[in-house]
């Protein structure tokens, strides 16, 4: 087997993608007829570092790319509650149905975690951004909070579209129409958003090193007695939220339902870190 | 001089060799032993995949020459220009640091 066709085997191993690993041979070939006792190195080795460089430089911009998604689609997701004028909470308690209930399930619990893997993809590869290389752990981490960030937008949006639905007698019909346009819009930036994610995921870097936690993310902001202690943070973070759901509640007049929400709002929290915390390297 | 401690200098390196005009792999690591009086002897291999790399981190551009033999022409993109600022800047700031202490 010739120095090119290994040389095409490991990167092929390595996930570099067909058209790139044409373009590499092509250049490592161009390479070797200017210099045919040019030592161009381990063809493993190469392959490797194709994979960690590009496999960094892509995991950064799939988390970027998220986030710029997540960004727009939690934009039209403000306009949509604003322009509802409070019509949709009113008209939700009246006629509260299974299918207005799952959206709003699906809306408050996929936009929390999509606000979480997203952000803290972002601060992630904001962090690393000066890095030529980061570990294969951590490229692996940035796509998968990408990825769970997108994939959690996704759903906020029909589980928007869907109260929206529910609510269709009850509010008018100008404001259904934009509802849904904004949730469609949205999942089309959100949808643009994922190609990137998927290019990232095609790699297979193998550079040393951990996939780091939510302390090294946060930094200074972690307070010192929460540091290193992922459930500790998760269950401040779970009552916060809890105590924020319930205040909301007591402005509407509704604390008996505002409390049984942010319960559940507390709860979801500490189920979606026990569910995804470690997937996400957050603990 | 040994790989090791180009580490980290190594895209200065392939954006201020570009900064003279657009080239290919072969001619950059030419340029890079060249220019370097033949201290830079790294293995020759390690500068596509960063080449790559600063091509999807948008620092460079590149296309295939229209010649005898079909060839990856790199080039400075606007950003990789304002980056090789950045990096001389940081080197020259580095240089003095380093000469302040160890030139007594």
């Amino acid at each position: 087997m010739s120095y090119l066709e290994t040389l095409d085997r490991e990167l092929a191993s390595a996930g570099i993608p067909s058209r790139r690993r044409a373009r590499i041979l092509a250049e490592f070939a161009d390479h070797l007829e200017a210099d045919p006792q040019a030592e161009l190195g381990d063809p493993s080795q190469l392959a490797h570092q194709f994979a960690d460089e590009l496999g960094t430089t892509l995991a950064r911009r799939a988390a970027f790319t998220a986030f710029a998604g997540l960004a727009v689609a939690g934009i039209l997701i403000v306009v949509a509650f604003v322009t509802a004028q409070s019509q949709l909470f009113a008209s939700a308690s009246r006629a509260s149905s299974a299918l207005g209930n799952l959206g709003a399930w699906m809306a408050v619990v996929g936009g929390q975690v999509a606000f979480v893997a997203g952000g803290l993809a972002a601060l992630r590869a904001f962090r690393t951004r000066r890095d030529e290389t980061i570990s294969g752990a951590q490229a692996r981490t940035l796509i998968r909070r990408a990825g769970v960030g997108l994939g959690a937008g996704l759903v906020t949006m029909v589980g928007f579209g869907l109260t929206a639905l529910a609510a269709v007698h009850h509010t008018a019909s100008w404001w259904t129409t934009l509802a849904l346009g904004l949730c469609a819009a949205g999942i089309v930036v959100l949808s643009a958003a994922a190609p990137a994610v998927l290019a990232a995921a095609q790699l297979r870097p193998v550079a040393a090193g951990s996939a780091g936690n939510l302390s090294e993310d946060l930094g200074p902001v972690m307070p010192s007695q929460l540091r290193d202690r992922p459930w500790r943070f998760a269950l401040v973070v779970a009552g916060l939220v809890a105590v924020l759901v319930t205040i909301a509640g007591l402005a509407a007049a509704d604390p008996f339902d505002g409390a049984l929400r942010g319960l559940a709002d507390g709860l979801a929290c500490l189920a979606g870190f026990g569910l995804l915390g470690r997937y996400l390297a957050l603990r | 001089m040994r790989a090791e401690a180009l580490k980290g200098h190594l895209d200065a390196l392939i954006l201020g060799v570009l900064a003279e005009g657009p080239l290919h792999g072969y001619a950059i690591i030419e340029q890079l032993k060249r220019r370097s009086g033949g201290s830079l002897d790294l293995p020759e291999g390690t500068v596509y995949p960063a080449l790559h790399r600063l091509e999807a981190a948008g620092l460079l551009a590149s296309n295939w020459s229209e010649g005898a033999r079909r060839r990856r022409v790199y080039r400075l993109t606007a950003r990789g220009k304002r980056e090789l600022g950045h990096r001389r800047a940081e080197w020259s700031a580095f240089v003095r640091a380093v000469d302040g202490v160890l030139a007594t």
